[in-house]
């Protein structure tokens, strides 16, 4: 059962646009689990919706609807026509929602050793100010205690794991804001894989010294 | 005291008219459906994607251009049982918006479009249209009841396409209390919204 959602004005900013890529995927992939929140952002949908149609009209110039037409009789150009992205062939994504398994790279995922029960692979979306990634706990892992100097959304995919906090399921969507300390670990049967945005390094608390382990570039 | 008690029963009739000329474009290319669509919603539209940052008067109506030409590209995968029709233009203006700012800040656009962020195809449950017309009613009425600082605080993220963060700042005031501006937003219209967020984590105001 999903316990953590996104705050109402995180979803309110999703319908209405203002999420970079990184996070409105999170969403989306939460999304992909949660039937009350895709019910909530349909809601808000008819709220953009109506909004639009009680707005104060601008006059559109008058040759505007013949220019469209030409333009429809012209062929479809290709943004429109590609197919919606990539397909991936590595074995893990068959455990994932089709919106994830759509997102990432053609090919095997670069998977990188944090530690040795926590690995990493960057998933590229072409922005700049968070970056997207897969994170994968072994079966019984623990990460070490860390705290964040950016925010980090985490959505639970496969698997569980739990902090002193709680213990989170797939579809989970968690929020840690910079400050806040903890230290995951993955239930002892089964991987555990998440989706995971991040704003900026992470400090690891026990070593007291900063790594940027969980990112492989750093964010401007 | 409601002046406006017919209001939403309007709008929900408008609706079916315009979800209708929406399947007509779909299903038989009918232009004269078309061109009903763009009269009455591209002045709107053009409303919308002026108020976008940075976006000039001439692009705003490329940008209605575009949109438009989705419209009609798109209109065969239209279903009223899954959104109105003003929702779902909203929709495509917004991801219209969101692909053209990002052109603008030079983000790789070829990467992903808006359309895979928002996995479009996603719709599990589609509502039936009876309970659709009455959402529609229960929202038009409903938004139009909302305390004024409410409704702001709508208007800028739905319209500017602001976050929480640039709508406290554009109104000077803290985060927290634009974030209970929402919530209480939503509360009032009684949108079925998850019972808690994370932790309350994001919650500055409490």
């Amino acid at each position: 059962m999903i316990n953590r959602h996104p705050e109402t004005d995180l979803l309110v900013e999703y319908v209405s646009g203002s999420l970079s890529s990184a996070p409105c995927i999170a969403v989306t992939t939460h999304l992909q689990y949660c039937t009350q929140c895709s019910d909530s952002v349909e809601s808000l949908g008819e709220i953009g919706g109506e909004l639009l149609t009680t707005a104060e009209a601008v006059p559109v110039s008058d040759e505007l609807f013949d220019r469209i037409i030409e333009d429809l009789d012209s062929p479809v150009d290709q943004n429109l026509a590609k197919e919606p992205s990539r397909q991936s062939s590595n074995p893990i994504s068959t455990q994932l929602p089709e919106f994830v398994q759509r997102l990432l790279p053609e090919g095997d995922l670069d998977w990188r050793s944090l530690f040795p029960s926590l690995k990493v692979a960057p998933i590229s979306v072409g922005e700049d100010k968070y970056e997207l990634a897969l994170h994968r706990i072994d079966a019984g892992g623990k990460a070490p205690e860390h705290d964040h100097l950016g925010r980090e959304i985490t959505v639970v995919l496969t698997g569980s794991f739990s902090d002193e906090d709680g213990v989170y399921q797939p579809g989970d969507f968690l929020v840690r804001q910079p400050g806040d300390t903890h230290r995951p670990f993955a239930a002892r049967n089964q991987e555990c894989i998440c989706l995971s945005v991040l704003e900026a390094p992470i400090k690891l608390t026990g070593i007291k010294r900063i790594l940027n382990p969980f990112l492989s570039f750093t964010p401007s | 005291m409601k002046h406006k008690p017919k209001l939403g029963q309007i709008r929900a009739m408008e609706t079916e008219n315009w979800n209708e000329c929406i399947e007509r474009v779909g299903k038989s290319q009918d232009k004269a459906a078309f061109r009903s669509l763009f009269t009455h919603f591209s002045p709107y539209l053009k409303a919308f994607l002026i108020k976008s940052g940075g976006v000039t008067p001439e692009n705003a109506e490329e940008l209605v251009q575009e949109t438009m030409i989705k419209v009609w590209r798109k209109a065969t995968s239209y279903s009223a049982s899954q959104a109105s029709a003003s929702t779902w233009i909203y929709t495509i203006a917004r991801n219209t918006r969101i692909d053209w700012l990002r052109k603008q800040n030079r983000q790789n656009p070829d990467l992903l479009n808006a359309e895979d962020l928002y996995d479009d195809r996603e719709n599990p449950t589609p509502l039936s249209s009876l309970s659709q017309i009455r959402t529609k009613k229960l929202i038009s009425e409903q938004l139009s009841e909302l305390p004024l600082e409410q409704a702001e605080v709508l208007r800028l993220m739905y319209f500017q396409g602001q976050s929480g963060q640039q709508v406290a700042d554009a109104l000077a005031l803290p985060l927290g209390t634009v974030k209970s501006r929402i919530r209480l937003a939503m509360n009032k219209m009684k949108l079925a919204l998850a019972p808690m967020g994370d932790l309350g984590a994001l919650g500055g105001g409490v």
